[in-house]
């Protein structure tokens, strides 16, 4: 049964859980912490229609342990948070990736460090988000930037974790997530799920992490017969642990590597007025919008400047950003922390290109007429 | 289940030479029967002789009618009190059901029964109330156990004390003929008798002890019976039990060594746990629940007794 | 064929019945073996009590999810040959809860250690027990942090030396059946290595039963525990857990404990109370109407 794609006033947080829901999620486990709390209660009401399961755990940790038990079981399943549940999550996202369970967490930025800002909006997680669990590890982060926005990262972000069985954070910030606005929700039936790949095949000398072409190995289901060891130690094909460093060094390696190895599959921006730039805006999140605004109006006076949003924090898309720092001489990152994006950005840039940033983390995000000052003057 | 170990002068065992096993007899009859004396009398008649003497005693239901067996183990060395199933010498029955409830117990092929005919039909057996009602009591003759059992001998021991005068000296009467088959000086029997009865039925009882040793005497065996004789026998199986221990899995903690109740594993000159008195194991599998290191797997089967191995013929013999 | 010959060949069925059929084997990853576990150390005794439970219960090895924590006791879990989850230390709980959610079709067991249960992860077993979601968790007690080399841990006995606690420990040992039972755990039981049978009972009550169940194994370590407070050779060790007057195996008798527990041991606490997943299921279903929902 067909349906026509559906209009729908919703907040930023619930347009989470519907795409959740839209993307098979079937078990949430949370505890309540601000602004993400009504992720956490639009999930408690629509999981029970689906013959999904809603658990409110007795702490961050329990969630993600909650979510990552029930993702080994079969089931695709999400968390939320925001900054203080974040970093509790942070031993549990580094098992995730080393036992490649495929979930998601949300974690919807506030003023830190610490209990910092609960109710103020924040762009202070970047670098959490991607080394917030100790270790080398694989890992993607998507970044939207309005809630139609949202809807759709949250079911990319179940498709890529499914894929590529990593940890996949979707990062905002308070301010869209408690952003009211009119979403248009597509017919379920045209919406792209993906769901990992199972493993199928004789248990005999089977195999639970030797991978596939694509770097990814398909996952036992307990029940299916292949009764498997999962482990967070370093482990074999086998699933069972080693220290042997030669083994080592390939099975972490492969684990990096299947990101590395799949980044065009991954990696998502979007460009505005970037052909002929000069000046290049790198924004992402609620700084994005502003930065569009100020980019919009800059080009109405005359100034060649244009906005790269990464979809993809993390694997931040590399090769596309260095082929525009080859052609701009001026990259201008604004974001909601003291300077957390730029440290990547000015990695990939080359000496002849000047790098500065806007950053401020007094709770109040950046408006576009902050980013559009910064722009005259560097245009200058 | 309470258990005592006799006390016995330390009698120096060498550990190198072979220790004959213990001796099992195992008493069994209904609650008020006596079967706690006889089992004294038993114990003490070991003990006497120098032997190391344990006795495990259940009192299944104690009240009148209730099951209520005894092991008693002598030897040089005993360690566990109990027997296992399949390793009884004797098997002495107060009653006829008991007697056969724990036929499974003796030894086959070589282990000795004997039992009172006397059948007490306890009330719960019955079905239903009618006259002549249906009970589940043992209803096999007694000539088709007799036929089983290669040597059994199944007295009316009650109904020789009650000709005797006084039907309470039955137990006596079996002791008479349990006499017979043990290794114990007549005199001693009498002694360790004329220690536990009431002196004022003292005399009754030495009669009923050589009635009973004079009935095997007399030809009352076999008590032939057609259906029973004509029906071949079913051959008896034997319990074989066997050790499996897997070697490379051994750590030497010594748990098992220390733990078994017979004590017939040992730490080899490689600290890696041996089976050293094969005959001696009982198949408890304490050591094999024990074991941290799950090294030993203690198998227990049942097999004719002309098919057993060696090794396990030799411990029948024993 | 006489009545007789009928009786000995049923008895002897049912006692080879009995007998047989526990092989350990069937259960293990046999390539993993031997075992990590020192010599000794009583966790190898409560995993074979384990896998007999399961074994006398038919449940199969397909349908059983083992979860366990970080510790000695949490490495169990690799050696069972089923499903089995090793996670992260002190959360075992936690990850079974959301499997056994996910997943109710499973036979969900945690195994853990009393620093895994009772320290970090304190919290966890206080929850899962208020909630009544069918787990069996089993907590492998030895009084010590063993895998880490032998620090205090909740349920170290007053005196105790450990590597943390050079002058004899001045916390009292913790009481896990009677914090599970304060919490709500509607099936609490407690059981020595020595008593295998027992405790393989207990355990076969506590995964028949449908809701939370604790059990609290007293294990033994031996290398570590042990040979720092002088508790004698393993032999010695598992028999002090009678904590009665204890034999030496040289003779001479001692007059206490080798441990210093008080244990009341069997099945402490059994409840009726619903199971969460069921619950909640059903209760959903009775708000909502069977047909509202789909898949
Ligand atoms: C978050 C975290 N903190 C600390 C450790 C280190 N650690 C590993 S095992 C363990 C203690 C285990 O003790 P217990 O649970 O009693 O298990 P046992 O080894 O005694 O069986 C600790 C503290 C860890 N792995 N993870
Ligand atoms: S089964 Fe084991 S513990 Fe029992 S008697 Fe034999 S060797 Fe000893
Ligand atoms: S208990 Fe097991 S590991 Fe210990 S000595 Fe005996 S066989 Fe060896
Ligand atoms: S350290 Fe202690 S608990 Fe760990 S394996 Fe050794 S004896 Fe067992
Ligand atoms: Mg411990």
């Amino acid at each position: 049964m067909s349906q026509m794609p559906q209009r729908q006033s919703l907040q930023g947080n619930q347009a989470c859980a519907l795409g959740a829901i839209a993307a098979g999620c079937r078990l949430f486990a949370g505890y309540p912490i601000t602004p993400s709390s009504e992720v956490a209660e639009r999930m408690s009401k629509e999981l029970p229609r689906v013959e999904g399961v809603f658990v409110q755990m007795e702490d961050e940790i329990a969630s993600m342990a909650a979510v990552l038990g029930s993702s080994m079981g079969g089931v695709k399943s999400m968390t939320a948070t925001s900054g203080p549940g974040f970093s509790l999550k942070q031993e549990h996202i580094g098992y995730a990736a080393l036992a490649e369970v495929p979930c998601v967490i949300i974690n919807v930025m506030r003023g830190g460090p610490s209990t910092g800002m609960p109710t103020r909006p924040a762009q202070g997680d970047v670098m959490q988000a991607r080394w917030g669990t100790h270790g080398d590890h694989p890992i993607i982060v998507v970044t939207p930037s309005s809630v139609q926005e949202i809807y759709q990262l949250t079911i990319r972000a179940f498709n890529l974790s499914e894929t590529y069985r990593v940890p996949v954070i979707v990062l905002y910030d308070e301010a869209i997530g408690h952003l009211v606005d009119t979403v248009e929700l597509p017919d379920p039936d045209s919406i792209e799920i993906q769901d990992r790949k199972w493993a199928s095949g004789p248990a005999e000398g089977y195999l639970p992490y030797a991978a596939d072409e694509d770097g990814v190995p398909p996952m036992p289901r307990p029940g299916d017969g292949y009764r498997t060891h999962t482990t967070g130690l370093t482990h074999l094909e086998t699933g069972f642990p080693t220290q042997v460093p030669a083994d080592v060094s390939r099975v972490i390696g492969r684990l990096l590597d299947k990101i590395e190895r799949n980044r065009d599959a991954i990696e998502q921006y979007e460009l505005t007025n970037c052909d002929d730039a000069e000046i290049l805006v790198v924004a992402f999140g609620i700084t994005a919008r502003s930065s569009e605004r100020a980019v919009n109006l800059a080009r109405e006076s005359g100034i060649k400047v244009g906005l790269m949003r990464p979809l993809t924090l993390w694997p931040f898309p590399e090769r596309k950003m260095k082929e525009l720092a080859g052609q701009v001489r001026h990259v201008l990152v604004p974001e909601m922390n003291a300077g957390q994006l730029i440290l990547e950005i000015e990695r990939l840039c080359p000496d002849s290109v000047t790098v500065s940033g806007i950053n401020r983390f007094d709770g109040l995000p950046i408006d576009p007429g902050e980013v559009l000052d910064k722009i005259k003057e560097i245009s200058k | 289940m309470s258990s005592a170990t006799t006390a016995k002068p330390k009698k120096t065992v060498q550990k190198q030479t072979a220790v004959k096993g213990p001796t099992n007899v195992l008493i069994v009859g209904v609650g008020g029967q006596g079967v706690i004396m006889v089992s004294k009398i038993l114990a003490r008649l070991s003990q006497l002789q120098g032997l190391q003497v344990k006795q495990s005693e259940v009192h299944g239901m104690a009240k009148r009618g209730g099951s209520v067996f005894s092991h008693i183990r002598f030897g040089e060395e005993v360690w566990s009190p109990t027997i296992p199933m399949g390793e009884a010498d004797v098997v002495l029955g107060l009653e006829w059901a008991e007697g056969l409830r724990w036929l499974r117990y003796l030894k086959p092929g070589v282990g000795t029964f004997i039992s009172d005919t006397k059948r007490i039909v306890p009330p719960f057996s019955c079905r239903d109330r009618r006259h002549d009602a249906r009970h589940g009591y043992a209803h096999h003759t007694i000539a088709e156990i007799v036929a089983q059992v290669p040597s059994a001998y199944a007295p009316d021991a009650t109904g020789m004390a009650t000709e005797l005068g006084n039907e309470r000296v039955a137990n006596t009467i079996l002791l008479g003929l349990l006499s017979t088959v043990m290794d114990f000086p007549v005199e001693s029997w009498r002694e360790v008798l004329a220690e536990f009865v009431p002196p004022k039925t003292l005399d009754t009882n030495l009669k009923a002890f050589e009635a009973g040793r004079a009935w095997t005497k007399q030809d009352h065996k076999p008590l032939v019976d057609d259906a029973a004789t004509q029906a071949a026998p079913e051959p008896l199986l034997k319990r074989e039990v066997k050790l499996e221990i897997t070697e490379s899995w051994c750590k030497s903690c010594d748990i098992c060594v220390k733990m078994c109740p017979e004590r017939c594993l040992a730490l080899n000159d490689h600290q890696i746990v041996e089976l050293v008195k094969p005959e001696a194991c009982t198949g408890c599998r304490v050591c094999e629940w024990l074991c941290p290191d799950f090294a030993i797997a203690v198998h227990v089967s049942t097999v004719p007794i002309n098919t057993i191995s060696a090794e396990a013929a030799g411990e029948v013999q024993a | 064929m006489s009545k007789l010959a009928l009786n000995l060949k049923s008895l002897q069925k049912a006692g080879e019945k009995s007998d047989h059929k526990f092989e350990i084997r069937d259960y293990l990853r046999l390539d993993l073996f031997p075992h990590f576990l020192c010599p000794g150390c009583g966790h190898g005794i409560a995993l074979r009590a384990l896998l007999w439970a399961i074994h006398d219960l038919d449940i199969e090895l397909d349908q059983l999810a083992v979860v366990s924590g970080i510790g000695c006791s949490g490495r169990l879990s690799a050696y069972i040959d089923a499903n089995t989850f090793h996670t992260t230390h002190g959360r075992p709980i936690a990850f079974a809860t959301g499997l056994k959610l996910a997943r109710p079709d499973l036979h969900v067991v945690v195994i853990t250690g009393d620093g895994d249960c009772l320290a970090i992860g304190g919290n966890h077993l206080i929850h899962a027990a208020r909630r009544n979601l069918d787990i069996t968790c089993i907590m492998l007690n030895n009084e010590v942090y063993g895998m880490t080399g032998g620090q205090v841990s909740p349920t170290t006995s007053l005196d105790r030396y450990t590597t943390t606690t050079p002058l004899g420990n001045q916390e009292p040992g913790f009481d896990a059946c009677a914090l599970a039972k304060g919490a709500g755990a509607t099936f609490v039981g407690r059981e020595v290595t020595l008593q295998t049978t027992a405790l393989k009972n207990l355990m076969q009550e506590g995964l028949s039963h449908d809701g939370f169940s604790f059990i609290e194994v007293i294990s033994d370590c031996t290398e570590i525990y042990g040979r720092k407070n002088e508790l004698g050779s393993s032999p010695e060790m598992v028999l002090s857990q009678k904590r009665s007057i204890l034999p030496k195996f040289d003779g001479t008798a001692v007059d206490k404990p080798f441990r210093a527990g008080n244990w009341d041991t069997g099945v402490l606490v059994r409840e009726d109370r619903p199971e969460y997943y069921k619950a909640y299921r059903k209760h959903c279903h009775k708000v909502l109407g069977t047909a509202a929902v789909k898949k």
